[in-house]
């Protein structure tokens, strides 16, 4: 039973969100586990983007609760920002950072945070240090093992080797403004990958690429997903669900009405929305 | 012919003979200074209500912030610009009981305070303009709201808003020109005295408005310098 416990990455209970007087999600229950891909399908309109969205916390969940790290993200209280980096989110518009070249796009956040850690450790000494003066027994200070322009390089190895693995080494200096929507959704898939999250979020992520790009993003995703990532799609590419996914979850007005493996929904669909949507998209 | 040519006599007889360049000098001097440190009181100015009226708001602090800089804007936006200074001149420094020997810091601060509404709003466009992805992007991978508005959004923003800024700075260097009002000796009074001996205006205006147009072609061919610099990034 133990076990099972850490096996699960993130626990959502009773998760609810309403925009004004609209109720888009009523109450969505699901264990994401380690490395487990779930795929999200369901009719425009019936919340799988605002769930996925809900996650994150990128829309506040009006009700619910979201467990990830030990910790409720619903919680006001929480430091959304620290699980967020461990969150990763992929989004249909690719949303790469338009005055940063494609290297810098991929650095920018592990950079930040480790200059941020750094920078607390600096204070944190500083302080010691001047209490130091009035204290008969000196309090050591935290040892500084880097220094900025170390994180700098790290990052951009890292980044640089991102890159090398999507074959995108030669764009790391231009503007995302040069690069066609695959390179871009792909870039932007690494970029979350720097970060090393537990769980990634894709929100569409091939629907705004044109027909012959949807392809290279697919074959990136699916090779991370054979490495195991934990992966949560939605998608309207109902092949890449199936080959892909572990598990289907078929979200219709606010609430998952069906899940299960592929076979199981794909082929035996018990709820007629899924059998109706089915025969429409398939 | 012969008129133009006399009054062009006359003109340079005034201008130069009895050095009325120096006043004129004098004059542009004061009209760059009003327009000059205006704006820059206005981006100060602009820059805080900016950032007032973009911040989320599910506070009630930042809530009511907003709502004083709302009015703030339609107060500044909705009166003319002869009417604040008038009454930047001759009631509030009374009632503030100071005394000046110039109009001209009344001119400076009450063209500050004009163009600080303009101003946030010209920012306030230029911040909404970047596409809300790109926050939300850097939110999604753990930084803060005030990390990415400064290292995404703003830096992105700047190239919306210089341009704009720079039709704000011709705006204002071109309406300094009612800085008569509260005797003000500007570029347009300093032309003005070199016709009043001989009551001739001709030429002194036609120079004038010459001279306004120069500065306004030197100022906007500069903004559309800074503007392709700018954009360098893109493509």
């Amino acid at each position: 039973m133990m076990e099972n416990m850490n096996d699960i990455v993130l626990s959502i209970r009773g998760l609810t969100k309403k925009f004004g007087s609209l109720q888009v999600l009523r109450g969505i229950d699901l264990d994401i586990r380690d490395g487990e891909k779930i795929a999200i399908i369901g009719p425009s309109g019936c919340g799988k983007s605002t769930f996925l969205r809900c996650i994150n916390c990128m829309e506040d969940p009006t009700g619910g609760s979201i467990i990830f790290d030990g910790e409720d993200l619903v919680d006001m209280k929480v430091d959304i920002n620290v699980h967020r980096q461990k969150i990763g989110m992929v989004f249909q518009q690719f949303n790469l950072f338009n005055n940063k070249t494609v290297v810098e796009n991929i650095m920018l956040a592990p950079v930040y945070v480790g200059v941020k850690a750094l920078n607390r450790i600096k204070r944190k000494n500083a302080f010691i240090s001047f209490f130091n003066t009035f204290r008969k027994n000196k309090k050591p200070l935290a040892a500084i093992e880097t220094t900025e322009q170390q994180i700098r390089n790290e990052a951009k190895e890292r980044a640089l080797d991102l890159l090398r693995r999507i074959g995108l080494e030669e764009k790391a200096n231009v503007y995302p403004s040069t690069l066609s929507g695959g390179q871009k959704q792909r870039v932007a898939i690494v970029r979350a990958l720097a970060m090393n999250p537990k769980v990634i979020l894709f929100d569409e992520p091939t629907s705004a690429l044109d027909p012959e790009m949807v392809g290279e993003v697919l074959a990136l995703m699916k090779s991370l997903a054979d490495e195991g990532m934990t992966m949560v799609i939605v998608t309207h590419e109902m092949g890449f669900a199936r080959e892909v996914a572990d598990r289907i979850l078929f979200i219709d007005e606010g609430q998952i009405k069906e899940q299960g493996t592929p076979a199981e929904v794909f082929d035996d669909p018990k709820n007629p929305r899924l059998k109706d949507f089915l025969s429409k998209v398939l | 012919m012969n008129d133009i040519s006399k009054m062009w006599q006359e003109f340079v007889t005034q201008f130069i003979t009895r050095k009325g360049y120096v006043n004129v000098l004098d004059g542009l001097v004061v009209t760059i200074e009003i327009a000059v440190l205006g704006l820059l009181i206005g981006i100060l100015i602009g820059t805080v209500i900016a950032i007032v009226r973009v911040m989320p708001k599910y506070k009630l602090l930042p809530r009511i912030l907003d709502k004083i800089c709302g009015c703030y804007v339609e107060l500044f936006r909705g009166t003319p610009m002869v009417v604040q200074l008038l009454i930047g001149y001759w009631i509030l420094l009374p009632m503030m009981g100071i005394q000046v020997n110039s109009g001209v810091p009344v001119a400076i601060i009450m063209f500050g305070l004009n163009s600080g509404a303009y101003v946030s709003e010209i920012m306030r466009g230029g911040i909404n303009s970047v596409d809300s992805g790109q926050m939300e992007a850097g939110r999604a991978v753990g930084m803060p709201y005030s990390t990415t508005m400064l290292k995404i959004v703003v830096p992105q923003a700047v190239k919306n808003i210089l341009p704009t800024l720079g039709n704000e700075f011709i705006v204002l260097i071109k309406e300094t020109s009612i800085v008569s009002f509260i005797a003000v000796t500007d570029l347009y009074k300093s032309f003005k005295q070199l016709g009043d001996p001989t009551y001739e205006y001709t030429m002194p205006y036609l120079m004038l408005a010459l001279t306004y147009l120069v500065m306004v072609l030197v100022i906007s061919a500069g903004v559309k310098a800074l503007e392709k610099w700018l954009k360098r990034s893109e493509r």
